[in-house]
């Protein structure tokens, strides 16, 4: 038992002396406010401060953000979308990301956003990986509305062999991205996954496209096929259980 | 062709060339969505021509099958 931990939980009644002790659990364990990470440091342990422990919460007003103290070293309380991977890729045709997923979270979310395409080749798809291996078999489904210059046209497919996911021209670079959720992978049953992606080709080009690959398989990564060489950032995020 | 590898597990991330078989899937979908927008571009192509011919707007026309 830490330094911080209580064993109960007082109630006081009227006249009763409230000595030094029955404050200190009171005030000593609400969560103090700090400027700083620095001025955090400096207010315990010191002469008539409290020692810190385990099981200190700080509130930081510079980062907004609260944090405890775990015996060793003062930890941001983690909040419902957790960063797992953020990786740029250089001038390649292909991007993969293995051991993203695991037993931590059941579903993720992938953003993508690219700093260059090729323009004659400027649509990208992406697949499900395992042990360094990709699943390239005609065991995507997906239904797809596109929406752009010529109005909405639908895209659908039962034996694709990657899911797409967003077309654009080099020139228009700065306007596109990728959003998607993919739910359970890491669980050996069907992934699904929703997505929305933006471009441009021939003005704003958006899609919404859901669907799934139908194997029962765990998966631990994915990897995006960009057709020619592209460069971007993959931010990959688990969401929290509970 | 290059394929960019990257590894959470060690966070270490390689590129290299793709394989023969990486490359022939990569082909496959460049062959796939050249096809696709082409195909896209002729129907509106020839869906001016006809809206031309006919002497309407596409607007004018969604009325008439509307």
């Amino acid at each position: 038992m830490g330094a911080n931990a209580q064993t109960s939980v007082p109630l006081y009644v009227a006249a009763e002396v409230l000595t030094a002790a029955d404050m200190n659990i009171s005030a000593g364990t609400g969560v103090p406010v700090f400027a700083t990470t620095v001025t955090r440091d400096a207010a315990f342990g010191g002469a008539g401060e409290k020692v810190l422990a385990e099981g200190q919460l700080a509130y930081i007003e510079a980062s907004d953000v609260v944090q405890y103290y775990n015996g060793t070293a003062w930890v941001t309380l983690p909040s419902g979308l957790n960063l797992i991977a953020k990786t740029s890729f250089t001038t390649t045709a292909t991007w993969t990301l293995d051991n993203i997923f695991s037993a931590t979270y059941d579903n993720y979310r992938i953003d993508i956003v690219w700093t260059q395409l090729t323009s004659t080749a400027s649509y990208s798809g992406f697949q499900m990986r395992v042990g360094g291996v990709a699943a390239t078999a005609g065991n995507y489904q997906y239904a797809m509305a596109e929406t752009g210059s010529a109005g909405v046209t639908g895209r659908y497919s039962t034996t694709a062999t990657y899911i797409p996911v967003v077309e654009s021209t080099s020139a228009d670079i700065a306007y596109t991205g990728a959003t998607f959720t993919i739910f359970k992978p890491f669980t050996a049953q069907a992934t699904s996954f929703a997505g929305q992606f933006v471009g441009v080709n021939s003005g704003v080009r958006g899609t919404a496209c859901q669907g799934f690959h139908t194997l029962a398989t765990s998966y631990d990564g994915i990897q995006i096929a960009n057709g020619s060489t592209a460069s971007g950032t993959v931010y990959v995020y688990g969401l929290a259980k509970a | 062709m290059k394929i960019e590898l990257y590894d959470h597990a060690t966070g270490e991330q390689i590129t290299r060339d793709m394989t023969a078989e990486e490359l022939a899937a990569n082909n496959e979908m460049l062959a796939e969505n050249k096809a696709r927008l082409k195909a896209e571009a002729d129907k509106a192509k020839a869906k001016q021509v006809l809206l031309d011919r006919l002497g309407i707007t596409a607007d004018e026309a969604a009325l008439l099958l509307g």
